[in-house]
């Protein structure tokens, strides 16, 4: 009797067992939502690369034509960033430092920076406030921003890395609309450069201004910006972006700036200067398949870039005076070279056409969180290109592994054939953390 | 006699069908906007728990604040893991954008990418009234459920079409399937666990998901404080996406 009745006791023991297991499984714990007014988080990285050299390179030349590193080079980075903030009312202290601890062929080296710190100020859902340093990051483009005039060049082989960024004073004044305008929103900027105030951004000459307005209209997110002052030439531009269909994408940004100033050298090692006005642009896309592999592909014209002719001077210079200091010991046409390399020759993409192309293809062969991707970039004028396979592995929680590999090829005197490196291959461990919730869960251990 | 009274005959078969047509589209739109509003208040926000399960057992966990208005207009905004903090995502009508505090301005993103992985995509996280999104095609009472048969308003909709079976009482969805154009299954949704959230908001606590692509995988939404809020209308703009932080009461 009694085993009868458990028995008919067992389809509900059943249901309780498992519904407190599903319970005990995905339970949702409010204190996990709880918010407080300061936050302290970060990651932590460590970057191991080794850099497969080309001793007939020009740029290899220019940079190790006193030493003798063999044919590989190794490296060692690591990185601290580290993110705070406090809120309190209508306002909030906002930090970002950025530690990197290197060690290089030339010994070890470290450098802490602060890259954002501004206070936010917001007496409204419409209008936001900040002073201090921060990043702007205008345009739309993924690797290229022809119209991010207030901010540092980022680099295309890894656009998404955070940026110092610059003092200003900055505000943000949004409306919302019905219609076929839905937001309207205006960003003017203060940006002075004084002496240790942004003087690295241009000449040192006060305040500059700068500003940005915002329409969403007919479902296109449209940007025009501007910039003026004397630290820097004048320049306006404007940039859109909208989405064709759910997986199609299209963006663009233009630049116009007025009186660029452009230093050239020719194989003799004679210094030009020209002024003129400069048109950037560039038109991209992001198309995303049923397959789950993403397209983004962009066309940039950088019109404050050199020539082929300008770039085959540059890197002949450097041949002839390489070539001179094997024979004689004399250096001086190399520092020449090397006087106009830093922020010019030796810029980013410093030539008129590239084309980016990155394909990366979500958790293939049903492997979640695996994404491979290959990134092209290739330099329209001289043919010359760069192709790196990556590979990115999040499945651990907090913890983000990519293996990059990047190759370079191209004729002689060519961007991507005159750099120092053939090939090169990093691995990236970066760990992500919430110390403040790192703290609390201490402090719990601890009590118990 | 039939003769004379054939033009009158067609005439009858134009006006029934002409006004039974739209009085049938309207029964099944009245439904969806009931059970659009059994699942949320107009305005709201509400915690969710992203939980991402593997065949082997393993799992990965989101939990995100999320504000919605109106229509068209929800933003959400990633608390953890500290990988994805501080992530906030917009959804205004089909634009959608990705702000990740790192690269640090709001890029567009389409909606059937997934910015977390797994089987959710964005637009199954900021998902919108479905109303607002498809069109009733068709509505079968299966015993104590309807049977809706919805189609996409709009080529920039994630699913085409949706089949989503609700119970008739209560007008829950219980179960979703979403299809793309030519009927090929892409995931089905289950609501379970309807909870008492309080100020008259009762509905499903738990959406599961599976998917034939992704087979053994599962993925599961858990719901919490749900609550009525009315917001501005300029907090759903990219130029805010920075700040939805700002939104959450201490």
């Amino acid at each position: 009797m009694a085993i009868q009745s458990l028995l008919s006791l067992l389809p509900f023991l059943i249901l309780f067992i498992s519904s407190n297991a599903w319970a005990q499984e995905y339970k949702f714990d409010i204190s996990e939502i709880e918010k407080k007014p300061y936050q302290l988080a970060g990651y932590v990285e460590l970057r191991p690369a080794l850099f497969g050299l080309d001793r007939d390179a020009s740029l290899y030349k220019l940079r190790f034509y006193r030493r003798d590193e063999g044919k590989t080079l190794e490296e060692f980075n690591s990185k601290l960033q580290l993110e705070g903030s406090y809120e309190k009312g209508i306002a909030r202290l906002f930090i970002r430092t950025n530690s990197d601890l290197k060690y290089t062929y030339l010994g070890w080296d470290h450098k802490t920076s602060l890259y954002e710190g501004y206070l936010s100020i917001k007496p409204s859902s419409s209008l936001t406030v900040d002073l201090g340093k921060k990043t702007f990051k205008w345009g739309k483009g993924y690797a290229w921003n022809p119209v991010a005039f207030l901010d540092r060049p980022k680099d295309p082989d890894d656009p998404d890395l955070a940026l110092e960024g610059f003092v200003a004073v900055s505000a943000d004044y949004i409306k919302s609309f019905s219609g076929p305008l839905k937001t309207f929103s205006f960003t003017p900027v203060l940006f002075p450069v004084y002496n240790d105030v942004n003087d690295d951004f241009g000449k040192v000459h006060g305040l500059n201004f700068a500003g940005r307005i915002y329409f969403l209209f007919y479902d296109t997110d449209i940007d025009l910006i501007g910039f003026v002052g004397k630290s820097r030439t004048n320049r306006f531009g404007a940039d859109f972006s909208r989405n064709i269909t759910s997986n199609f994408e299209i963006h663009g940004e233009f630049a116009f700036i007025n009186n660029v100033k452009n230093r050239t050298i020719d194989r003799s090692g004679r210094i030009f200067e020209s002024t003129f006005d400069a048109k950037s642009y560039l038109i991209g896309l992001r198309y995303l398949t049923k397959s789950d592999t993403t397209f983004i592909l962009e066309y940039y014209r950088n019109g404050v870039g050199f020539s082929r002719v300008a770039m085959k001077d540059y890197f002949s210079l450097i041949d002839r005076g390489y070539d001179s200091f094997l024979a004689t010991g004399n250096d001086s046409f190399l520092k020449k070279a090397q006087g106009v390399t830093e922020g010019n020759y030796g810029r980013l993409n410093p030539m008129k056409d590239y084309l980016y192309l990155r394909i990366s293809q979500k958790e293939p062969f049903n492997i979640l969180y695996f994404t491979p991707s290959i990134i092209g970039i290739m330099n329209l004028n001289d043919k010359s290109f760069s192709i790196a396979p990556e590979f990115l592995y999040t499945g651990i929680t907090n913890l983000e592994i990519r293996l990059k590999g990047s190759v370079v090829g191209g004729q002689k005197h060519t961007e991507y054939g005159e750099k120092p490196n053939d090939y090169r291959i990093e691995l990236r461990l970066r760990y992500y953390f919430d110390a403040v919730k790192a703290y609390e869960w201490a402090t719990k251990k601890a009590l118990k | 006699m039939f003769k004379k009274n054939k033009p009158l005959t067609w005439l009858t078969f134009i006006m029934v069908f002409l006004f039974s047509a739209p009085s049938f589209a309207m029964d099944g739109t009245q439904l969806l906007k009931e059970i659009d509003k059994n699942l949320n208040p107009e305005s709201y926000e509400n915690y969710r728990k992203l939980i991402n399960l593997e065949p082997d057992g393993k799992k990965k966990e989101y939990v995100m604040f999320t504000a919605k208005k109106g229509l068209d207009k929800m933003v959400a905004l990633f608390l953890e893991p500290p990988s994805e903090k501080g992530r906030s995502t917009l959804r205004l009508g089909e634009n959608m954008w990705l702000y990740i505090p790192n690269v640090g301005k709001p890029i567009r993103i389409t909606s059937l990418q997934s910015v977390v992985g797994g089987i959710f995509n964005n637009s199954d996280i900021l998902n919108l009234d479905y109303d607002a999104e498809y069109l009733v095609e068709q509505v079968e009472e299966k015993g104590n459920e309807y049977l809706l048969s919805l189609k996409a308003k709009a080529k920039t909709v994630a699913y085409d079409k949706l089949k989503m079976w609700a119970d008739k009482s209560k007008k829950f969805p219980i179960k979703i399937e979403c299809l793309t154009e030519a009927s090929m299954l892409i995931k089905t949704l289950y609501f379970k666990e309807i909870k008492d959230f309080g100020g008259g908001i009762v509905r499903p606590s738990v959406i599961e998901t599976d998917s034939p692509l992704h087979k053994g995988y599962k993925s599961i939404m858990i719901f919490a404080k749900i609550q009525k809020r009315d917001f501005k209308d300029e907090v759903f703009t990219l130029t805010f996406m920075p700040n939805v932080e700002s939104l959450r009461k201490p």
